[in-house]
């Protein structure tokens, strides 16, 4: 196994665990955290396989724009799953 | 209950991609002789769409940037329905948000200092490195897209800032409207010299030079302007406080 | 000639270490540190260490990269401390309190001086 199958491995657990924690979590602040977690992830993984434009893009507005959006709208609503 | 359903979705969602992606070749392809299997005419062959945009897309468009090249000029309608998509989400998050608005008043409290400092320091910086990627779509990895995220996430930093802030919207809708019209005439101005809507009619130059590619560049600041107002309304629409 | 670019080779791959060495001292007071005040000097006094030690060595390996991984050091410098100092107060304002062993506590001086 070569170090670039190891690196995305590793990679791919880690955001598959973060994704799933953003789905169990009772939490929703910490559930939109999760979740930028993985965007985070999913831009690294795109950067590994060449594909720069669309891991900058992901960067910007998973992790960055869409963030801030969520925890707003928790902000104004309720922060603990029913 | 609810989870199985969600289970049983998600494995026909898996079955339905793996029969769509089995036939699709991935990973090394010798380039000397390839064989690309088409859809489309249900067989193998060398004559393939993703190998003339690596092989001619150079010398089609003169943009450095294959992605770019794809995106903005072989793809250059898609991009116009993709921007008006975001414009439609804009709007609406924008009139939910309105309804909101009048429901209740927030009380305001002032920001770190550091923060507002820092904002301050850093607002010009984040908004430059916006426009360097959509400028330089033609030539780097970036585009309109990522160039205009990255311009409403510095408005973000402001109103994270400044909770009093609030862009001024007759700007945002003239920078936004003026942007969409760039792109429309452009691509009206090539269905008038040549017959067909958004041809590249301006001289190429030279290819890795950053006027080049013909009208690439001035779709890509019209689209990075375009969304860079859209998602700087939504942000607004959300955290803008007004009395 | 060829004997600075060794020099250079090598001395890049110490920065690289010592960074990487600091991210993870860093990683591991995230998860033994005991509140968050705590966890957040970790969090970003480690952290920018390890970062400008490993971006310092990549300008070292490649002295063309010099000027950026400059630029990017400047940025991470810039906002760092900003971001941390925004957790800090947001949490505090939160009203979540220090560790039972904390002795400094300068917002809670200051509110009794007012």
């Amino acid at each position: 196994m070569d170090l670039f199958t190891l690196v995305s491995l590793i990679l791919i657990i880690a955001m598959l665990i973060a994704a799933v924690v953003a789905a169990e979590l009772k939490d929703l602040l910490s559930a939109a955290v999760a979740l930028g977690v993985v965007s985070l992830i999913v831009s690294i993984l795109f950067y590994i396989l060449q594909a720069p434009d669309v891991a900058i893009t992901e960067a910007s507005i998973g992790a960055g724009l869409s963030m801030a959006v969520l925890i707003f709208a928790i902000k104004h609503t309720e922060r603990w799953e029913k | 209950m609810k989870r199985i359903v969600a289970a049983i979705l998600a494995i026909l969602i898996f079955i339905v991609l793996a029969l769509a992606f089995v036939k699709i070749p991935f990973g090394n392809i010798n380039l000397s002789d390839y064989h690309y299997y088409n859809p489309i005419t249900d067989k193998q062959t060398s004559d393939s769409v993703p190998q003339h945009y690596l092989v001619d897309g150079k010398k089609d468009t003169g943009s450095t940037n294959i992605v770019t090249a794809v995106v903005v000029d072989y793809r250059g309608f898609d991009t116009l329905g993709e921007v008006t998509v975001l414009f439609l989400a804009a709007t609406g998050v924008g009139s939910i948000m309105y309804i909101f608005e009048k429901e209740k008043r927030r009380k305001v409290r002032r920001a770190n200092a550091v923060v507002e400092t820092a904002s301050q320091l850093l607002f010009g910086f984040i908004v430059l490195f916006g426009a360097y990627i959509f400028v330089h779509g033609h030539l780097t990895p970036g585009g309109g897209f990522p160039g205009g995220a990255v311009i409403a996430s510095a408005f973000l930093l402001l109103y994270l800032a400044y909770p009093r802030f609030h862009a001024e919207h007759k700007t945002l809708n003239v920078a936004e409207s003026l942007a969409g019209l760039t792109f429309v005439i452009a691509g009206l101005l090539g269905l008038l010299i040549s017959g067909s809507f958004l041809y590249n009619f301006l001289p190429f130059g030279v290819p890795t030079y950053l006027f080049s590619a013909g009208i690439i560049p001035v779709i890509y600041v019209a689209v990075g302007v375009k969304v860079g107002s859209e998602l700087t309304g939504i942000v607004d629409a959300m955290m803008g406080v007004r009395e | 000639m060829s004997i600075a670019i060794l020099i250079l080779q090598i001395l890049g791959y110490i920065f690289i270490g010592i960074g990487s060495f600091f991210l993870l001292l860093a990683s591991i007071g995230l998860l033994r540190m005991p509140d968050v005040y705590n966890r957040m000097q970790t969090a970003t006094k480690a952290t920018t260490l390890g970062a400008l030690s490993v971006l310092f060595g990549v300008g070292l390996l490649d002295l063309a990269w010099m000027p950026m991984s400059i630029v990017i050091a400047l940025f991470i410098l810039l906002t760092a401390p900003v971001g941390a100092s925004a957790l800090a107060r947001a949490s505090y304002k939160h009203g979540i309190k220090l560790w039972k062993e904390s002795v400094v506590d300068k917002y809670k001086e200051e509110k009794e001086e007012e």
